[in-house]
């Protein structure tokens, strides 16, 4: 069937995507050519959600990770003296490479064999939820979590701002 | 070969092809339109020696940065320095995908349109800050950075200005927007929600750089901004993106306040477009009347009075709406 083909090509071209940042990610010697291939792998990851049909997933994905936190980080670094030389990486010695990817590995293991084992039913029901729908789910039966959440975030901006003040002060 | 390809990806293809070509066509007429506008607030003729009524202008000035030399900085990082025109322009195709020119004149009728929109515009800051950090330029290095400030707090009240209307009409896809506003003047959101028109057009006025918003290339203070060391066509896609720009945040206004297509007798593309270019003109007027804003008015206007007005509107909206 030439669509599957088309679809499965539409899948591995994400995929290569995500990998190709997020190798770009860990390896590059320069903190924002770092930043862009996470950015590669965010926007690949929204992709996988628009393959998913959950669009209205994916486009939070851009405006929340890429739009927002992604330009934060760019700020951050914009702040530090990083320049595209690049001096701060020097190459991490082997004993700490292995134990980083072995974390890196044990998260992506977990997930891939529950996700394998206990798939959940929706996951092969390609259709599009109502936004309407995701946000009763929000509001019904999740709401503790939702209210904990933002709960979460409020102490932190607080939390943010005060450190900001005391910083203040001491000059 | 062609049944590959499924309809839908060919419709979008072609769209995309008409969409590039509108946008290339617009930052023509646009720019000779800024000209002339700007010509005639400070009572000159503005352009008017090539062809006839100065017409092909613009056509002259874009054969000319197509042929000017593409200059990298000794020091920049290639890559990123060439990477970030091409991604200032890219989100422009894509967000125009959803926008509604008529009743049957839209590429993608997609469900969470707006989002889609709001989503894709925000890349536009990612490019504009690799631009100003990979110049190893001071003047684009502080572009950048004001950039990155204006945008992310403007961001805030563009949204919280957007969401009364989706409170009101219940629906992020803007095809059922246009639609659910009548022909006239009155029937449009703009009557209900019009505290929400002007807090969204003075941030997509900020949001796309235009004066008295336009301090990340402030010319006076610093050459040119973040674009400062492009040349050629390196400084022509930055100058197209940012005349899409306006022509998406104008499409929304449209789509959202003015009814979109709707219009008085037939109800058609030629409305939406007269709306978008209406909008368009009153951008250009502000740019030659008011004088460019201070770095603190300009964040002290965001924080302190539109992010709580715009809120206070949509508590507002809410309300009525509960009862």
């Amino acid at each position: 069937m030439p669509s599957q083909s088309l679809a499965y090509a539409v899948l591995f071209g994400h995929v290569a995507f995500i990998v190709v940042g997020a190798l770009m990610t860990v390896l590059s010697q320069n903190l924002v050519r770092a930043l862009v291939g996470l950015i590669m792998t965010l926007f690949g990851v929204a992709g996988l959600f628009f393959l998913m049909s959950a669009p209205f997933i994916g486009l939070m994905q851009i405006l929340i990770y890429v739009g927002a936190v992604s330009i934060l980080i760019f700020f951050a670094i914009m702040l530090t003296q990083s320049w595209s030389s690049g001096d701060e990486a020097q190459g991490p010695s082997r004993k700490r490479a292995v134990l980083a990817s072995l974390t890196a590995l044990a998260p992506a293991l977990f997930l891939g064999l529950t996700i394998i084992f206990k798939s959940p039913p929706s996951l092969l029901v390609a259709e599009e939820t109502e936004v309407s729908a995701l946000g009763r789910f929000l509001l019904e039966p999740y709401i503790l979590p939702f209210e904990l959440i933002s709960l979460l975030l409020t102490v932190a901006m607080a939390g943010a701002v005060i450190l900001g003040f005391e910083r203040r002060k001491q000059r | 070969m062609m049944d590959i390809f499924p309809t839908q990806l060919i419709v979008v293809l072609a769209g995309l092809a008409a969409i590039m070509a509108f946008v290339g066509l617009n930052g023509l007429v646009l720019v000779y339109l800024e000209r002339k506008v700007a010509g005639f607030i400070q009572r000159r003729p503005g352009p008017y020696e090539v062809g006839p009524y100065g017409l092909l202008q613009p056509l002259a000035d874009g054969l000319k940065l197509v042929g000017k030399q593409m200059f990298t900085p000794a020091c920049a990082d290639k890559w990123l320095y060439w990477l970030a025109p091409i991604l200032s322009l890219a989100p422009v195709p894509v967000a125009l995908l959803a926008i509604p020119f008529g009743p049957n004149l839209q590429v993608l009728d997609i469900n969470v349109g707006l989002v889609l929109i709001l989503a894709f515009i925000g890349l536009n800051v990612l490019a504009i800050c690799l631009a100003g950090w990979s110049s190893q330029n001071k003047y684009a290095l502080l572009g950048a950075a004001r950039n990155i400030s204006q945008s992310v707090a403007y961001e805030i009240p563009l949204l919280l200005s957007v969401l009364p209307i989706v409170f009101i009409t219940g629906t992020l896809n803007l095809y059922e927007i246009s639609a659910g506003q009548g022909a006239w003047p009155w029937q449009w959101h703009i009557l209900t929600q019009p505290v929400a028109f002007v807090i969204y057009f003075i941030c997509a006025l900020a949001e796309t750089n235009r004066a008295p918003f336009d301090l990340p290339e402030a010319e006076s203070e610093l050459t040119a901004g973040f674009h400062t060391e492009y040349s050629g066509m390196g400084f022509g896609v930055f100058f197209l993106a940012e005349y899409a720009y306006m022509i998406i945040a104008c499409s929304v206004a449209a789509v959202l306040f003015l009814g979109g297509w709707n219009g008085p007798g037939a109800a058609g593309w030629w409305w939406f477009l007269a709306k978008v270019y209406f909008l368009l003109i009153v951008m250009m007027f502000f740019r030659w009347t008011y004088p460019r804003v201070r770095f603190d008015q300009l964040l002290n206007l965001c924080w302190k009075w539109l992010i709580p007005l715009a809120t206070i509107n949509l508590l507002i909206t809410a309300l009525v709406i509960a009862l």
